[in-house]
């Protein structure tokens, strides 16, 4: 019994790993427009509700949330334009990459910011659920943490090649980050101190034909593990053990997918930021962060 | 049996079909791969795990090898590697590499050779009950040399230490079973002057990083002066990184027309290594011949 246990267990997980994009794209959930009429929307994330939050990082005013259950967009926080990556912290707070300030800042809900770091180019961000900050400063080819103490530590510098989307395991034992001036997503093992090492290139990108560069931008984590990384070529797909498991066309086949996220009340809508809109796909998987 | 096991039993049986398909139950092992009382042992002795690779840092690792009772310290020993050697190296397991080794080299078919059987990497961390990420994909699907470089730098040194082993690429032979049957041909491909010798079941010649292009790549370049034994069954994977019988063909073909020293063995079985398992000792025979 206990062998027939494992042995599926095994088995289970291997199958997990295995599954192609055809098993959880739909031919009938095409994109969908969600949101338009911005200059180029960015900084996805969601709560445990469901809803929506991005910004206008060349335009806008502030956050703007999507609500799950209207579906209209509203700008939730404002005064604080710029912002290029955003998450939700386990104290409930927002944690932004303020671009434009150069500094990396909590906000409450009703606003309130408290400055973590300044003097840095930051681009993306996530969260862990032990409250490190991990930052992506993609000219100076650096990994940023913050750890729960606010102690900032230069994680990684000076191999991925233009980091920016970055994200983490469910087991949080795992932090990837895309190049967007390579082809490489990279990952490390998180220490239980927030440090990273054994970093490698553990994915690939496929490359546009005639181009050297995937232009990896920002990534989420899908809840079985998979890694979803926007690209120039779409939304890549990568299964726990780092294999490329498939490629979601762009929603605009001549547009840029820049940002991407798990929404929706069943959290199944993967949400794209393409340039001046927002597109959202139903799949039969469903986001890591809540 | 109880009602459980029952049931659990038919699950089993009706989502996963290719787990001991009955395609598979035809290929059994022979005399060969059984202890015999009177054939001298060779001993199988595990090692320190392996915690401190440049190549791979951050990980670890088992293995073991296998000293044959025919070696002498004086004779530089054959060498040959097992990918994922926890499958190979055990006396009662599938493969049962030291009882065939023991026969073979006793009856003169193969020559004294020293096993090296080798886990892909892992990252440990701290939780026991957390399950570490693996670096199989990464170690064994990626093309080019790091994992020859690996075997070279660090593993093949570390034996040295306490063995004589040959440098004679003709006597140094790497299998593997699925993405450590590329590996093995990887090795040897990209080093054709440290390892000549390569045997591949199941081998995942597809595309999970890039290794369906091998049989372009044979055809378009210089032969190497490999012998390169590939196994496959018709019943194999067909998924999205590729049809491994379809692969394992082209594999085949791509040997044939570049005038390679080759044998392909197409079977009736599923993905695990049953078959190879069975051909093992004619394997090792013709691989070894002079």
């Amino acid at each position: 019994m206990k062998h027939l246990f494992l042995s599926l267990a095994l088995l289970t997980s291997a199958a997990a790993q295995d599954t192609s994009l055809h098993e959880y794209l739909s031919d009938s959930e095409p994109w969908k427009e969600a949101a338009s009429g911005y200059a180029f929307t960015d900084g996805l994330c969601v709560d445990e509700a469901g809803n929506l939050f991005f910004t206008d990082v060349k335009g806008g005013k502030g956050i703007y949330k999507l609500d799950a259950a209207s579906g209209k967009v509203d700008l939730f926080l404002d005064n604080l334009p710029g912002i290029s990556g955003l998450q939700i912290g386990p104290d409930g707070r927002f944690y932004a990459c303020h671009n434009k300030e150069q500094r990396v800042i909590a906000i409450t809900m009703k606003g309130e910011v408290e400055v973590l770091h300044s003097g840095v180019k930051c681009n993306d961000l996530v969260v862990s659920k032990a409250g490190n900050v991990y930052f992506t400063e993609t000219p100076t080819q650096m990994i940023h943490l913050i750890t729960k103490d606010k102690k900032h530590i230069v994680a990684d510098q000076g191999h991925v090649a233009k980091p920016n989307g970055i994200t983490i395991s469910p087991d949080e034992r795992t932090l990837v980050a895309s190049e967007h001036g390579g082809k490489h997503v990279w990952a490390w093992h998180i220490e239980d101190d927030g440090t990273l090492t054994g970093g490698a290139p553990f994915m690939t990108m496929w490359l546009p034909v005639g181009k050297e560069t995937a232009s990896g931008d920002g990534a989420t984590t899908e809840s079985k593990g998979r890694y979803f990384v926007t690209s120039e070529l779409g939304v890549q797909i990568f299964d726990p053990a780092g294999r490329l498991s498939g490629i979601i066309a762009k929603p605009v086949a001549d547009g840029k997918v820049v940002s991407c996220e798990f929404a929706g009340k069943d959290h199944d809508l993967l949400f794209v930021a393409a340039g001046d809109k927002l597109f959202s796909r139903k799949l039969k998987v469903t986001g890591y962060f809540r | 049996m109880n009602r459980r096991l029952i049931l659990l039993t038919a699950l089993a049986a009706a989502h996963l079909p290719l787990i001991a398909a009955q395609q598979d139950d035809q290929y059994v092992l022979g005399p060969d791969s059984q202890e015999k009382a009177d054939v001298p042992k060779g001993e199988v002795i595990q090692m320190p795990a392996w915690k401190d690779s440049k190549i791979y840092p951050g990980t670890t690792r088992d293995w073991w090898i296998y000293v044959p009772a025919q070696y002498k310290k004086e004779t530089p020993a054959a060498v040959m590697v097992f990918c994922d050697g926890a499958g190979f190296v055990k006396r009662d397991g599938q493969f049962r590499v030291p009882n065939v080794f023991d026969n073979l080299i006793a009856k003169g078919e193969m020559p004294v050779t020293i096993g090296i059987f080798i886990q892909p990497g892992t990252f440990p961390t701290s939780n026991p009950k957390e399950k570490a990420r693996s670096n199989r994909s990464f170690e064994y699907d990626s093309l080019g040399d790091l994992h020859a470089r690996f075997l070279l730098e660090e593993i093949l040194p570390a034996v040295a230490k306490d063995y004589n082993l040959t440098t004679n690429p003709d006597e140094r032979g790497i299998c593997g079973n699925s993405s450590g049957g590329i590996c093995a041909f990887t090795v040897a491909w990209e080093r054709p002057n440290e390892f000549r010798k390569v045997i591949s079941h199941i081998g995942s010649f597809t595309n999970i990083r890039g290794g369906h292009v091998y049989p372009a790549l044979i055809r378009k370049t210089d032969k190497k002066p490999l012998r390169v034994f590939l196994q496959d069954g018709k019943n194999d994977l067909d998924n999205q990184f590729g049809n491994w019988p379809l692969a394992n063909e082209d594999m085949a073909a791509a040997l044939k027309f570049a005038g390679y020293d080759y044998q392909f063995v197409l079977g009736e079985g599923t993905h695990n290594g049953k078959h190879g398992a069975a051909l093992l000792p004619d394997t090792l025979r013709w691989l070894w011949r002079k």
